[in-house]
């Protein structure tokens, strides 16, 4: 049997005529019902038959409303199969076996599967009988091509500055919404009283209750401005932006760990969740907002402090299962996560829906979608290594220009005039050398066995048994009094392969590790010694000397291609050591990598002298010195030659701008994408990844992986006339021009549906639903605006006259009338617009599931205002049964520190979500979610009365009201006023001290906890 | 609403208008909005259901980790005559874990059972004495090698998070049948969560409500724990059980005085309600999960009675329970996510399946004879799945690697034909060929079962009309015991 990788259909091997014959005999027989064809008109049949199959299986690849017409076939009109696409017609009217439409469904041929999964036997049979009578059809006009009519749609239209409707008022949006209402014959409700409004304001801005000094201070403030004060304050608080950085996690989805099946937690994150709240607190402008969070790094190049807001681009799912089994799935289903986010979250556009075919409602190609994937060729999600300081960006920059400038041998950099003092400060160091002195050995094993002999001359040599790795312990003493270094030499040997000094075939060896203890006399417990720097007089590439005293067994030093010859290192000790004659020094070499890359001949030395004199040389470097230094060096312009300037000039500035280096402050993480990234694996490991150039990115026909087409080029959707959809690039390699080109694309001032989409969310949050209500989907499967001319005011304003600022539109928004208003019912409303998209009254919204958490933590004096840094985790975290760690959120202690921060600061697990929090209606951040939803279920109901947060907080609550008021009544009344920032009428009061006194006064905290005057905000 | 309504040409002609209003309820416009919906409770089901049900409860049983088909249902003699063989793919295909290895025959005898002459391996001898009574799916396919993408879609119809799974589409369509317990429960497997952890669970974008309840992994020795927060823990010593009936007065008194001048929004209400239908799990809850209360016979025929049986056994007969008093929906998993105790076995089938074989087949014997025994046969549906097979090339020299290309599923119960098997793989048990059908198919005949037409039940998200089968799936009513050919 030859291997088939698809489906090995034996039927594929008979006659399809016969194939055909029998499918229908067995069709036939099982609807036992079919004759209705005998009886049916052809277009009654064709109807009700026929063109189910069609809309069904057909139009999506081949119609006009799809934009798509695959092999130039459409089978949505007769003409259409009549003249047939590139193969001919499609059908043959009363002769099915000539029918290419029925050798198609039959998956009769190979090489035409049509459509790839294939229909039943009984719509294969019902398409059959229709061809054979004569394949009736009265579809003979031509559709109208969506094309042509696709962007006459609201969201797409250009901004025209609509005229502000006449109205006694003096906000824009009062004017808009009175006019409406007036035409549908309602008025607008009354101002709510100032109680409600602080309440709502605070919730609406910060997520937070006032307090009741703050309320009372509103409540009674005779300034005309009071609100207009209030607003400014909780504009300018901080609360403000953990608020609303919430609002925008949820529309991305953005959490702290990969989700799938390998769920692992993403302990960098946070540093983009702390880059948005200070985004939304400094008012940052919409467009730059854009900018930062797709392509910081190439847009505000000098700014590394807002790298971490590419944690926009990392902020979704990871499947790390499939991106190590199966790559090529992972690719694009992890860009079309990106693209997904991308574009719902800027331009409120479902740019997804053309990955298998063209959207079959909005103007957006398969083209363009790929394109968009295009984009995100170049970079995967995972930690982005960065400095919290420009300036030590800066300086590292300058130092790398050095480093690259000496493998460059760069003599315009090299030989300025601003690097000569530090060369001839070597120089001088180098006219004396340190004296060296070899170790007296008294002892060298191999601790595997191979046998070390120690020649006349001194030198170890290593022979016998070769092992796969080894370590080779020693030890020795030495005469000086004192010791700043320890020197490895190296020994070419003609016993070893290619001359050594290695014993691998090829000469080479790996030294993992060396370590380095003092054993004072009579002690039996050595003393370690760290290590400052290690030189060598050559490094293999990746292998660098370095590499043998970072504590990491897995990386080493390595000397090929440079075999052959003899070459040594130093290790500078961290401080000088004194030594006495009887003084033992132990000395290990783990030679760990592997397949016998050990040390064939060694010998080691110490010396005292100073640190610029003891470090490696390599040879040619040593050379160029020899030449140089007959005399004092080229600071007194004696003949050295250019080459040998150069050496040595490249030899010193990299090494100073290495040392300098390492001083620098070192990078921290954020959880983001980048081409160069380490992808957090569990358990504390990374797996490292690098993408060197931008991913090969092809069009897929039908979605489908095995089938690349095109080659796609980065750019975004046609669907804006005014904006063109392919990027012209400086340089198409550099992956993050493509990802400056789209934010540029979607910040610009003619991109409408930015600017609509932007006012929309803001909107959402302010009435509980957008002008539109389908906040990331503005196509013609969304919702459409309930104020058209509004929603373009808004964006139009917003843009210009705001210049982006968010706070600004907040400020319009807050202080309109018809945000003021009541949210009491009232019947007319009721009546005629029961929905209240005309904004007759404002709407009652119930605390979103962060806000439950903070309202409590606020009325239960708990409260932590703590900012920043890692997220708070509520639960305990062990070991899971694979990579991804158990959670048990029910023995979190609610005393203990952080607890009481703002919900904000949670650390979200993806696949593992806080149950109390799920209850609540936090969303399931597997997708986007730009609306909350609501529920109301018994088990919510035992999650608010009986979780240990509710009841620790109603505890917290009641001690706390204990110990600052006296008396059972006044305790009450404090709680209510926490709780329903209001007293108690006369009747409450009565009965809830009566209840307090029964059940105590926490028990009472809990019920008011679970009221819904407390969970409910007018 | 009625602007989208009237703006949508996108031919799905039943829009459910007011489920969609329940979901979009959000800010105000309740007046639309029946308390039933926002409580998911069962007078709900008539606006969903669109045709006669055959089944109102379900149970599913999931073997976590692809259980091998070739080493259970599905009898492939040609793996013995090429057994050593290297006719595998030459390239690792996406998602193996390893390139393919030589041809490895079955280490376990088959043998043919009931009248129906099933081929049943060895690892299977409780459930072989009740083929007669399943429909087979024996051409199972799926979309991916890999078990996270997997495991969705198997739950969800969608190789990606965040789409709502069946026991939540379910929950959503026909709500619960009893209000006094969870519509939609999970049973873990004692030793952890499956792969996706409890987004496997996940109501996605519908409501909470319909998310699947899950219950604690650990053994739930306290009944009164069982459902999480079903009780105030005892460290809050305020919180006594003697004045939860006070504090619910007041607490409802207050709600209700709240909701007086409010009586336009549903929602306040639905939370009135919802402590009421909480107090009443808090009455019926700890009975359900007292399973002690079984005689011997019975927690003997699901195998509690030995170590080996017992954590499966136990979770079937609490799901036996938990349907018989109204639970529309358990899921009981067997297995964890991980690479050892679940059927996960690329190291050595062998030794690695049997165990898994043994923990599982006494407790479905028992829970479908328990379930014709307490009269539940003729309403309720049993699944066995699993997320995909495994090759028939070993992997290392004794195991089988994941492959999405063929696998085994059986129905049983109510609306079933029994006895039947429908779908073959090829000679290798690597690929189906006849009659494959995917997660798509099984869920639309689920539903179809359940009186619901998969194209029907959708719910538009981020612009797409959301279905359970996204947009595929053909009810199989050759698994059916009355096919109705009408259904799509």
């Amino acid at each position: 049997m030859v291997f088939v990788n698809t489906d090995p259909m034996l039927i594929l091997r008979m006659d399809w005529c016969r194939w055909v014959c029998l499918i229908l005999f067995w069709a036939n027989a099982l609807i036992a019902g079919d004759f209705a064809f005998a009886q049916e008109e052809p277009s009654t049949y064709f109807r009700e038959q026929v063109l189910p199959i069609f809309q069904q299986h057909c139009l999506a690849c081949h119609s006009h409303a799809a934009g798509e017409m695959e092999g130039g076939l459409s089978l949505d009109w007769k003409s259409g199969w009549e003249l047939g696409g590139s193969r001919g017609p499609a059908i043959v009217p009363g002769k099915p076996e000539k029918s290419l439409l029925m050798q198609a469904v039959l998956h009769a041929s190979d090489e035409l599967h049509m459509p790839k999964e294939k229909i039943t036997n009984q719509e294969i049979s019902v398409l059959n009988r229709w061809i054979e009578k004569g394949a009736f059809d009265d579809r003979v006009a031509q559709p109208k091509s969506v094309e042509a009519s696709s962007h006459d749609w609201w969201s797409l239209r250009p901004l025209v500055c609509p005229s502000v409707p006449i109205a006694k008022t003096s906000n824009p949006i009062d004017s808009f919404i009175v006019s409406q209402l007036e035409k549908a014959g309602l008025e607008r409700s009354p101002l709510a009283d100032r109680r409600t409004l602080i309440r709502r304001v605070s919730y609406d801005l910060t997520g937070l209750p006032p307090t009741p000094e703050e309320t009372d201070a509103f409540v009674f403030d005779q300034d005309t401005n009071a609100y207009e004060k209030l607003v400014d304050r909780l504009l300018l608080s901080q609360r403000y932006g953990e608020r609303w950085a919430r609002h925008w996690f949820d529309t991305i989805h953005f959490a702290d760990s990969h989700g799938y099946e390998h769920d692992i937690g993403r302990d960098h994150a946070w540093r983009y969740r702390d880059y948005v709240i200070q985004a939304f607190n400094n008012d940052t402008s919409w467009s730059r907002f854009i900018g930062e969070q797709l392509a910081a790094d190439y847009l505000f190049p000098d700014e590394p402090q807002l790298i971490p807001a590419l944690g926009f681009l990392g902020a979704g799912t990871f499947d790390l299962s499939t991106y190590s089994t199966a790559t090529v799935t992972f690719d694009y289903l992890d860009r079309d996560d990106l693209v997904t986010q991308t574009m719902a979250a800027f331009s409120s556009t479902t740019a997804n829906c053309a990955r298998c075919h063209a959207h079959k409602f909005d103007p957006i190609s398969q083209e363009d979608y790929y394109a968009l994937q295009a984009v995100f060729a170049g970079i995967i999600k995972g930690d982005v290594a960065f400095d919290l300081k420009p300036e030590t960006t800066l300086e590292r920059r300058r130092l790398q220009l050095i480093i690259d400038a000496a493998d460059r041998r760069d003599a315009s950099e090299l030989l300025k005039a601003e690097h000569a003092d530090a060369i001839n400060q070597w120089l001088i160091s180098q006219r004396q050398s340190a004296q060296w002195q070899p170790l007296e050995l008294q002892t060298y094993v191999s601790t595997e066995g191979a046998t070390l002999t120690r020649g006349a001359d001194g030198v170890v040599l290593a022979s016998g048994n070769k092992p796969d790795k080894d370590t080779y312990a020693i030890t020795a003493t030495t005469q000086f009094d004192r010791i700043t270094a320890l020197r490895l030499d190296v020994h070419s040997h003609e016993s070893l392969p290619m001359r050594g000094p290695g014993r691998c075939d090829n000469g080479n060896l790996h030294l993992s590790e060396i370590e380095l203890q003092v054993f004072e006399a009579g002690t039996q417990q050595g003393r370690t010694l760290s290590f400052k720097s290690a030189t060598a007089d050559f490094n293999q590439t990746s292998w660098g000397i370095e590499r043998a005293i970072d504590a990491d067994p897995k990386t080493a030093w390595g000397i090929h291609p440079a075999v052959g010859q003899s070459h040594y290192a130093v290790f500078e000790l961290a401080e000088p050591v004194a030594m006495r004659p009887d003084t033992k020094l132990a000395i290990s070499l783990r030679q760990l990598h592997g397949g016998s890359h050990l040390i064939g001949a060694l010998s080691l030395s110490v010396t005292a002298g100073d640190p610029s004199q003891i470090k490696a040389i390599p040879a040619e470097v040593e050379l160029a010195l020899q030449n140089a230094t007959d005399d004092v060096g080229f600071e007194v312009g004696f003949e050295v030659s250019l080459e040998d300037r150069l050496t040595i000039a490249a030899h010193v500035l990299r090494g100073f701008a290495a040392d300098s280096m390492r001083l620098l402050p070192a990078k921290v993480f954020v959880y983001a994408a980048a081409p160069s990234v380490a992808i957090p694996a569990g358990e504390g490991q990374v797996q490292l990844k690098s993408l060197p150039a931008p991913k090969t990115v092809h069009v897929l026909h039908r979605g489908d992986f095995d089938k690349p087409q095109a080659i796609s080029e980065p750019g975004s959707l046609s669907l804006i006339a005014d904006l063109p959809h392919r990027f012209t690039l400086q340089n198409v390699h550099n992956e993050a021009e493509r990802r400056a080109a789209l934010a540029n694309w979607l910040a610009h001032h003619d991109n409408v549906l930015t600017w609509r989409s932007a006012v929309n969310r803001v909107w959402q949050h302010h009435f509980g639903q957008g002008l539109c209500d389908t906040p990331s989907d503005f196509g013609r499967m969304g919702g459409v605006p309930s104020h058209p001319e509004l929603i373009d005011w808004l964006a139009i304003w917003f843009r210009d006259d705001a210049q982006g600022s968010l706070k600004a539109l907040h400020r319009l928004i807050v202080t309109s009338e018809t945000y003021r208003q009541s949210s009491a019912s009232d019947t007319q409303g009721i009546r005629l617009d029961s929905d209240n998209r005309l904004l007759w009254r404002q709407n009652r919204q119930r605390l979103d599931a962060d806000a439950v958490r903070d309202f409590t933590l606020a009325a239960s004096g708990s409260l932590d205002l703590k900012m920043g840094g890692p997220g708070v985790q509520h639960f305990k975290q062990s070991k899971g049964p694979q990579s991804t760690p158990t959670l048990d959120y029910t023995v979190f202690d609610w005393a203990s520190p952080g607890a009481a921060r703002r919900s904000i600061y949670r650390y979200v697990w993806r696949g593992i979500a806080d149950p109390f929090m799920e209850t609540m209606d936090f969303p399931d951040l597997g997708l986007l979610s730009p609306v909350r939803g609501f529920s109301a279920s018994s088990l919510q109901a035992l999650s608010l009365y009986n979780n240990d947060f509710v009841l620790h907080n109603s505890q917290t609550m009641a001690q706390d009201v204990e110990t600052r008021v006296s008396g059972l009544e006044q305790q009450v009344a404090d709680c209510v006023m926490r709780v329903w920032l209001r007293k108690p009428s006369e009747g409450e009061r009565a009965e809830l001290t009566e209840f307090a006194s029964r059940h105590g006064l926490a028990e009472l905290c809990r019920v008011l906890l679970n009221s819904n005057e407390f969970l409910f905000v007018e | 609403m009625q602007d989208i309504e009237a703006t949508s040409h996108s031919g799905f002609e039943q829009q459910l208008p007011n489920r969609r209003q329940a979901l979009a309820c959000v800010g105000g416009g309740f007046a639309g909005v029946a308390l039933s919906q926002l409580l998911a409770r069962e007078s709900a089901a008539s606006e969903t259901s669109h045709r006669p049900a055959k089944v109102k409860r379900v149970i599913q049983l999931f073997m976590t980790g692809g259980a091998s088909p070739m080493d259970t249902f599905d009898y492939k003699p040609e793996l013995e005559r090429l057994h050593g063989q290297m006719l595998g793919p030459k390239e690792k295909p996406e998602g193996f874990t390893a390139p393919a290895g030589a041809i490895m025959k079955s280490p376990f005898p088959f043998a043919q059972h009931g009248q129906c002459g099933r081929w049943v391996s060895s690892v299977f001898p409780e459930q072989a004495k009740l083929v007669d009574e399943m429909a087979f799916l024996m051409a199972m396919t799926t979309k991916t090698n890999v078990h996270g993408p997997g495991t969705y879609m198997m739950n969800s119809g969608f190789l990606l998070p965040g789409f709502p799974c069946m026991g939540a589409w379910i929950s959503y369509a026909l709500g619960n049948i009893a209000d006094n317990l969870p519509t939609f429960v999970v049973l873990p497997d004692a030793k952890g969560l499956p792969y996706n952890q409890r987004a496997c669970f996940s109501s996605g974008f519908l409501p909470a409500v319909h998310q699947g309840t899950v219950i604690p992994t650990k053994a739930p020795t306290q009944s009164n724990q069982s459902i999480a927060d079903l009780f105030a823990n005892e460290k809050y010593p305020f919180a006594k059980r003697s004045a939860d009936e006070d504090s619910l007065k007041l607490l409802q008194k207050l709600n209700h005085e709240h909701a007086k001048t409010r009586s336009d929004d549903s929602r306040l209400e639905a939370r009135i309600a919802s402590y009421q239908l909480a107090a009443k799990m808090q009455l019926s809850a700890p009975e359900a999960f007292n399973i002690a209360s079984e005689p011997e016979h019975i927690r003997k025929s699901y195998g509690l009675d030995q170590p080996a049986t017992e954590d499966f056994g136990r979770r079937c007969l609490l799901a036996a329970r938990l349907v018989e008093r109204g639970t529309r929906f358990v899921q009981v998993w067997s297995g964890p996510q991980g690479a050892t105790g679940n059927w996960d076995n690329h190291g050595n089938i062998l030794t690695e399946l049997p165990p898994m074989a043994l923990s599982v087949d006494r407790p479905i014997a028992g829970l479908l004879r328990d379930l014709k025994a307490r009269g539940l046969a003729d309403d309720t549906l049993v699944i066995w799945s699993t997320e995909f097979g495994r090759t028939p090339f070993a992997q290392g020299s004794l195991g089988r690697d994941h492959n999405g290309g063929s696998f085994v599923n059986w129905l049983w119960g109510a609306g079933i034909k029994p006895g039947i098997a429908i779908g073959q793989s090829d000679d290798w048990g690597y690929q189906a060929v006849e009659n494959k059908t995917y997660c798509y198919d099984l869920h639309a005949t689920i539903l179809h079962l359940l009186g619901i037409d998969h194209e029907k039940l959708t719910v538009r998200q981020n612009g797409i009309d959301r279905r359970l089968t996204d947009v595929h799936g053909n009810v199989i009513h050759a698994v059916l015991e009355n096919p109705n050919t009408s259904g799509k």
